[in-house]
């Protein structure tokens, strides 16, 4: 597959509370096309926060999000922006459990109405990206852990997204199953030229992105360039 | 799509099975229902044309068409109408026959068309001016009678001179007296229930029995089964008990869906949440959603197609009206079934289809 150019991603003055809580406050932000951004900070600093935003999860309560210069995330068309420009990778697999690996991956192709046939091609090529051709008609419930996670991460370039959001990947795996699923996002952002963004407390992301930058208690208070 | 529906369904296998079974018993009242009215008109078709009659004649605003009484007066007048080649008057007598109360005793005139139709299988006609009976061959064979031996009607003995075929059920179901002993055991002596009339060629019945209404004020002329079934108060109580228990099955149904796929939604919001992340549109969220519904439904209407044919069987046992009314199983009969428990699931999808559009992905994600 030839690389897709990521887009670039600004934030302007970002702020969202969820009642009494402010879960950001006046955060702005910008990701060159490609760039592999990642965002560090305590339990609780907003950082979940501020990944959903950028993936149109939620709406700001203030401020502008623009991707490639442009405000997509408008109620109307959320879905479609997200199934052509997103994909997410969360801490907590969420894989549908009664679906098989290569099922589970084309879930977001059905979201696309993509033809059957098509779609199963997609989702074992995809699966075997991840190494998991082998693996592509077992329930997540017969997989690993870091396998599950796989799964996962092929389910999210289903749609050959241009922007990928990974939200603490690595935060229930292991150390070395850790390395091998950092490896493989990297890897892959490398070869599809992705703009990334990427939660994480693990300190192997941080030397692995291009740019850190630290939350707390809502605020974007440092950036470290790699 | 398709497939995940299917898996969705059988994640909870109890749950899945019990809203269908709510389900299933409501489709099944309405097809057992509707095959026993379907049964119904098929004998009311042969009470329409006893004797293989053209049309029956009846007292007019009766609850139903065994409570009619005529005088046998009026058969001469009917005979003179020119549409009308032959008539001859009938008074049915009904739970006459104590070990079969379903069976109908029949009064006619020995040399009236309506006996003289009747096939002797076995024995004879009877001379003129005794009390001989006639038995029909299906009531011979579970009364054990034959030609030669007795009869209780109405607790007197009467002597069965024949055993006859008509191929009408319940002709076949039951037994003919001269009119006069009829008359004589009913208590309605110079009275009938029906005139049935033979007529002209040419002649069509829906007209002829609108000339003889008019002819013979009064009288209300059946002509055709599902008349038959209008003018008896128990069909019409029949057909307005389906009304009723379609309502209920759909309002019951539907609940019980809805309240199954509320709890669904409740339970897999994040995976909810997870498609909208993918890209999934609220509609097409709602559509799985409301996908899921109509297919517990279809489960539970397959279900009750299958109990619904049982029970029509069990609901005219019940009934005791076994010996005249067959249930009768036809395709719309079915189909109604069918689109009754789609109905169900349509309703009962709607509101959770709904919710699960007013989820924003981040707080169904969060399982908020």
């Amino acid at each position: 597959m030839s690389p897709t150019a990521g887009p670039g991603v600004v934030l302007e003055a970002v702020s969202k509370r969820f009642g009494t809580i402010t879960a950001l406050r006046d955060v702005s932000l910008r990701a060159a096309p490609g760039e592999a951004i990642a965002i560090t900070g305590r339990s609780g600093s907003g950082k979940s926060t501020l990944l959903a935003l950028i993936g149109g999860l939620d709406q700001p309560d203030t401020g502008s999000i623009l991707i490639d210069g442009r405000a997509v995330w408008t109620e109307r068309h959320d879905a479609r922006a997200r199934r052509e420009l997103v994909g997410f990778v969360f801490q907590r697999h969420l894989l549908l459990e009664t679906l098989s690996a290569r099922a589970n991956v084309e879930v977001p192709l059905i979201g696309a109405g993509m033809h059957h046939h098509a779609r199963r091609e997609t989702a074992l090529r995809l699966l075997e990206d991840v190494g998991l051709a082998d693996r592509a008609e077992h329930i997540p419930a017969a997989l690993s852990g870091g396998e599950r996670q796989r799964v996962a991460i092929a389910r999210a370039l289903a749609n050959e997204p241009r922007l990928l959001l990974a939200d603490e990947p690595t935060g229930a795996l292991d150390t070395a199953t850790s390395e091998t699923v950092l490896d493989l996002i990297f890897q892959l952002r490398d070869r599809r030229g992705m703009t990334l963004v990427i939660v994480s407390y693990d300190e192997a992301v941080s030397v692995r992105a291009d740019r850190t930058v630290n939350l707390i208690d809502g605020a974007l208070v440092s950036t470290t360039p790699a | 799509m398709f497939n995940i529906i299917t898996t969705n369904l059988w994640r909870r296998p109890a749950r899945t099975v019990f809203t269908a079974a709510g389900i299933a018993v409501g489709v099944a009242m309405v097809v057992a229902l509707l095959s026993f009215t379907s049964g119904l008109q098929k004998t009311a078709a042969g009470f329409v044309h006893l004797g293989g009659s053209g049309l029956g004649v009846f007292q007019a605003n009766v609850s139903e068409p065994t409570t009619s009484l005529l005088p046998t007066a009026l058969v001469g007048r009917l005979r003179a109408l020119p549409q009308v080649t032959r008539a001859t008057p009938l008074l049915l007598v009904v739970e006459a026959i104590k070990r079969e109360p379903a069976a109908i005793v029949f009064g006619a005139e020995p040399s009236g068309f309506f006996t003289r139709s009747l096939v002797i299988v076995e024995g004879t006609r009877g001379a003129s001016g005794t009390q001989a009976a006639l038995v029909g061959d299906r009531l011979a064979a579970q009364l054990h009678v034959h030609a030669g031996g007795h009869i209780a009607i109405k607790g007197h003995s009467y002597p069965v001179a024949g055993v006859y075929h008509s191929g009408i059920y319940f002709e076949d179901a039951g037994a003919v007296l001269p009119l006069a002993v009829a008359q004589a055991i009913a208590g309605h002596p110079g009275e009938e229930t029906d005139i049935v009339v033979d007529l002209a060629a040419g002649v069509r019945a829906s007209a002829a029995g609108a000339q003889i209404e008019r002819a013979v004020p009064g009288t209300r002329v059946i002509t055709d089964p599902e008349q038959a079934l209008r003018v008896g108060a128990n069909a019409t109580l029949i057909s307005q008990a389906i009304l009723v228990i379609v309502v209920i099955a759909l309002i019951v149904g539907g609940l019980s869906v809805a309240n199954t796929m509320a709890m669904s939604v409740m339970e897999r919001r994040s995976e909810l949440g997870l498609l909208s992340t993918v890209g999934w549109s609220p509609l097409r969220v709602a559509i799985l959603i409301f996908g899921e519904g109509v297919g517990v439904s279809l489960i539970g209407a397959a279900g009750g197609l299958l109990l619904g044919v049982v029970g029509g069987r069990l609901l005219v046992d019940a009934l005791g009206v076994s010996s005249y009314v067959s249930p009768s199983i036809t395709a719309w009969g079915l189909g109604r079934g069918l689109l009754i428990g789609v109905a169900i699931g349509m309703l009962g999808g709607i509101y959770p289809a709904w919710r699960v559009t007013r989820m924003t992905p981040l707080r169904a994600l969060a399982g908020t």
